[in-house]
């Protein structure tokens, strides 16, 4: 990897570490982290006084989180190209792995909201899927960056 | 990114005025930034301070946990992806000199800092929104040098 890029590759990972963080936060704060209450937070509940999310609602959480994904996920992996990790099966498989699994981390509360429950364990599921990898990227990057100067 | 590829940027009739664009682009991103912050959030500890925990004389209501928490999110998302653009074109425009890399550190180094202090002052403690402050300044005034500093070798012959 280019050393003039390194510095600006290395505190980017730390920088994706406090984006999963905040993010990770913001789902236990508004949704919760079991599936019963990923299902209450999208069907509603009578008992909690919860309202169904509205096709519309989803949408505009949706939008903006689909370029967010494609676009953090793209930078973050095209980072490898530059390390010992770029002809590595281990990348390709986490190209697919963080692609897939943000696909179906959009489109499983739509699933949801269709009565397919099963959606729920996919949401969570795809969520810390994609936040692990993302996690695990960045330490690769770290990981070469910290072997390449020694 | 194609000016990845492009050997000499301050040559190159078509990548210059694309970088330049670009780079104008990021400094009224960062002016428009301190005034929207100026006018709402706030940047001064005090009305940081205001926003966040609100005040009960002034019948001004504290921010939510979850509101504060989107704020932070999206601050976070632009922030890491402005200054990897802006570092990304500062490094090829920059002849590597010492004093360039340092700058480039300060700078990404206060960002991401004042962020962990704007959240330690919500959470922990206020008395870290008086450091959040100050690294706030601080990144935008060393990005902004890093726009300035690479149109002007952007057009130097």
């Amino acid at each position: 990897m280019h050393r003039e890029y390194q510095n600006a590759i290395a505190i980017f990972s730390l920088f994706v570490i406090l984006l999963v963080l905040s993010g990770v936060m913001i789902f236990i704060e508004k949704i919760g982290l079991s599936v019963e209450d990923i299902m209450v937070y999208y069907l509603g509940s009578e008992e909690k006084f919860i309202q169904a999310k509205s096709f519309q609602g989803l949408l505009k959480i949706v939008l903006p989180h689909t370029f967010a994904y494609g676009l953090l996920s793209m930078v973050l992996l095209h980072f490898l190209i530059f390390t010992d990790q770029r002809n590595l099966r281990r990348s390709k498989i986490l190209v697919f792995v963080i692609f897939s699994s943000a696909f179906l981390e959009i489109v499983s509360p739509f699933l949801l909201l269709r009565g397919l429950e099963f959606f729920a364990y996919l949401k969570l599921g795809s969520l810390i899927v994609f936040n692990l990898s993302l996690l695990y990227v960045s330490y690769l990057l770290a990981k070469s960056i910290l072997d390449s100067s020694k | 990114m194609k000016f990845t590829l492009v050997k000499n940027l301050s040559q190159d009739p078509l990548m210059r005025p694309i970088l330049l664009g670009l780079l104008l682009c990021i400094a009224l991103y960062l002016v428009v930034d301190l005034v929207v912050k100026h006018y709402g959030f706030g940047i001064s500890p005090s009305a940081v301070n205001l926003t966040i925990f609100g005040n009960e004389d002034e019948y001004i209501d504290a921010i939510s946990r979850t509101s504060f928490l989107e704020f932070w999110h999206m601050e976070i998302f632009f922030i890491m992806m402005i200054l990897l653009t802006l570092c990304a074109v500062f490094i090829r425009l920059s002849g590597g000199r010492k004093r360039d890399k340092i700058i480039m550190n300060i700078m990404l180094l206060s960002a991401l800092s004042s962020l962990v202090f704007l959240a330690l002052g919500y959470f922990v403690s206020g008395h870290f929104i008086e450091a959040y402050s100050v690294l706030f300044i601080l990144w935008h005034l060393t990005a902004f040098y890093m726009v300035v500093f690479s149109i002007r070798n952007l057009y130097r012959a």
